[in-house]
């Protein structure tokens, strides 16, 4: 059986890109966002999933406004990373497993969550931004990735609420799968930021620590705020944390933060947090004292 | 026709709701934009921008906003930014360039009020 090990928060400012491939890791403004991510990639490294599953948005490069889904699911061996205007990154396809991608479409309508379904498109910042901060790309991407799509830019957007209970769908349909894949949740987007129109440069680091704590511990809570809650506290492009909260579903009730960095630079308060089940935790810690 | 959207009442100032009706007056507007992510319509627009956005199908108000690089007009005419943002890529304009042009300060001004000023 497949079954979640694990939930990861990323922001997915796609300047993190470009400092990651101009090779700014080491730049004291950027080396603590860099710095931030290292336990992340190290927790990886040592869990060793087999899929991540993201719920992230496209910013309006997969797909345009002439058909823009609210769920779209990814199905294909390779995703190219997209051209946002800028050219090519030199990053390997983004992988795909067809078969448990598939699995989770139709686990997923089956549910009556009736998604979109995209195949042979590349992929934007809403991954590709965090992506190689969490996994290494040398020669290739050590696993496969589960795209979902959320839209955050077109109103009407799918409810905070709804995005939590696609997330708990998620979990059923991972755990119906009967290869056993080991899977993180990543849920992309955030903290704090706006960045059009007069209000530009909004940020809230207060609202910002509360999110994470309600998200880690009462998250229904978060289920109840309208996306002009979620504007007016944290800026109008922080209505994306809809998308943390689709991971948090996937989740079980009670969550160990195992790591947590946060730093506003500019705009946008970038934000990792990695999130394992308490049960986990504490077996984790039971094995490891059975060890010693 | 306002929206009955319970989700978006009380948006606060300076806030520009992205939704379908005004996705549906400025399609044109917000396709011109995302076309950048194409090298061929990044070189048509370096090549001639008029006959781009005549050939986008922009009205003269949007091709006065784009000539005049009104990047908050644009916005408040009713263009996504992150179509928006692969422009600014075309015209060479970085995001925080961008953004204290929106706010009406110079790019000093504005990264006096961030967190790491010197932060590029
Ligand atoms: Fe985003």
């Amino acid at each position: 059986m497949a079954r979640i090990i694990g939930g990861i928060g990323t922001s997915h400012v796609p300047t993190i890109g470009v400092a990651y491939d101009k090779g700014r890791q080491e730049d004291p403004v950027w080396a603590p966002l860099f710095e931030g991510y290292k336990p992340v990639a190290k927790w990886l490294a040592e869990k060793q999933p087999d899929v991540l599953l993201f719920f992230y948005n496209d910013h309006a490069t997969t797909l345009f406004f002439d058909l823009y889904p609210t769920f779209a699911l990814g199905v294909g061996e390779r995703f190219p990373i997209a051209d946002e205007g800028a050219g090519l990154r030199g990053l390997p396809d983004i992988r795909g497993d067809v078969d448990f991608q598939a699995h989770i479409g139709e686990a997923l309508v089956n549910e009556e969550f009736d998604l979109a379904f995209f195949q042979n498109k590349p992929i934007d910042h809403g991954i590709a931004s965090p992506l190689p901060l969490l996994w290494p790309h040398e020669p290739d991407w050590p696993g496969t990735v589960v795209p979902i799509a959320i839209n955050v830019l077109q109103y009407p957007l799918p409810t905070a609420r709804r995005c939590y209970r696609l997330g708990q769908a998620v979990r059923r349909a991972v755990e119906s799968y009967p290869e056993d894949l080991k899977v993180v949740v990543v849920g992309t987007g955030g903290l704090s930021h706006q960045i059009h129109g007069e209000r530009t440069g909004f940020n809230n680091t207060e609202w910002d620590l509360d999110f994470l704590e309600t998200l880690r511990d009462e998250p229904e809570r978060l289920t109840q705020l309208t996306h002009a809650d979620y504007v007016r506290l944290g800026g109008a492009e922080s209505v994306e944390q809809i998308m943390w909260l689709a991971m948090r579903g996937a989740l079980g009730a009670s969550l160990e933060e195992m790591h947590r960095n946060y730093y506003l630079m500019t705009t946008t308060a970038m934000t990792v947090v990695t999130y394992e089940e308490r049960e986990t935790a504490a077996a984790a810690q039971q094995r490891e004292q059975e060890v010693a | 026709m306002f929206t009955q959207n319970p989700q978006t009442v009380a948006m606060p100032e300076g806030t520009y709701v992205f939704d379908l009706r005004t996705c549906n007056r400025r399609l044109a507007f917000n396709r011109f934009f995302w076309n950048m992510i194409r090298p061929e319509a990044r070189q048509a627009f370096w090549d001639d921008e008029e006959a781009a956005m005549r050939a986008a199908g922009l009205d003269d108000e949007e091709m006065a906003l784009v000539r005049a690089r009104d990047w908050l007009g644009i916005v408040q005419a009713g263009v996504n930014f992150f179509v928006l943002e692969k422009w600014a890529r075309v015209v060479r304009k970085t995001n925080l360039e961008v953004y204290a042009i929106m706010r009406g300060e110079s790019f000093e001004e504005f990264m006096q009020t961030r967190a790491v000023p010197h932060a590029r």
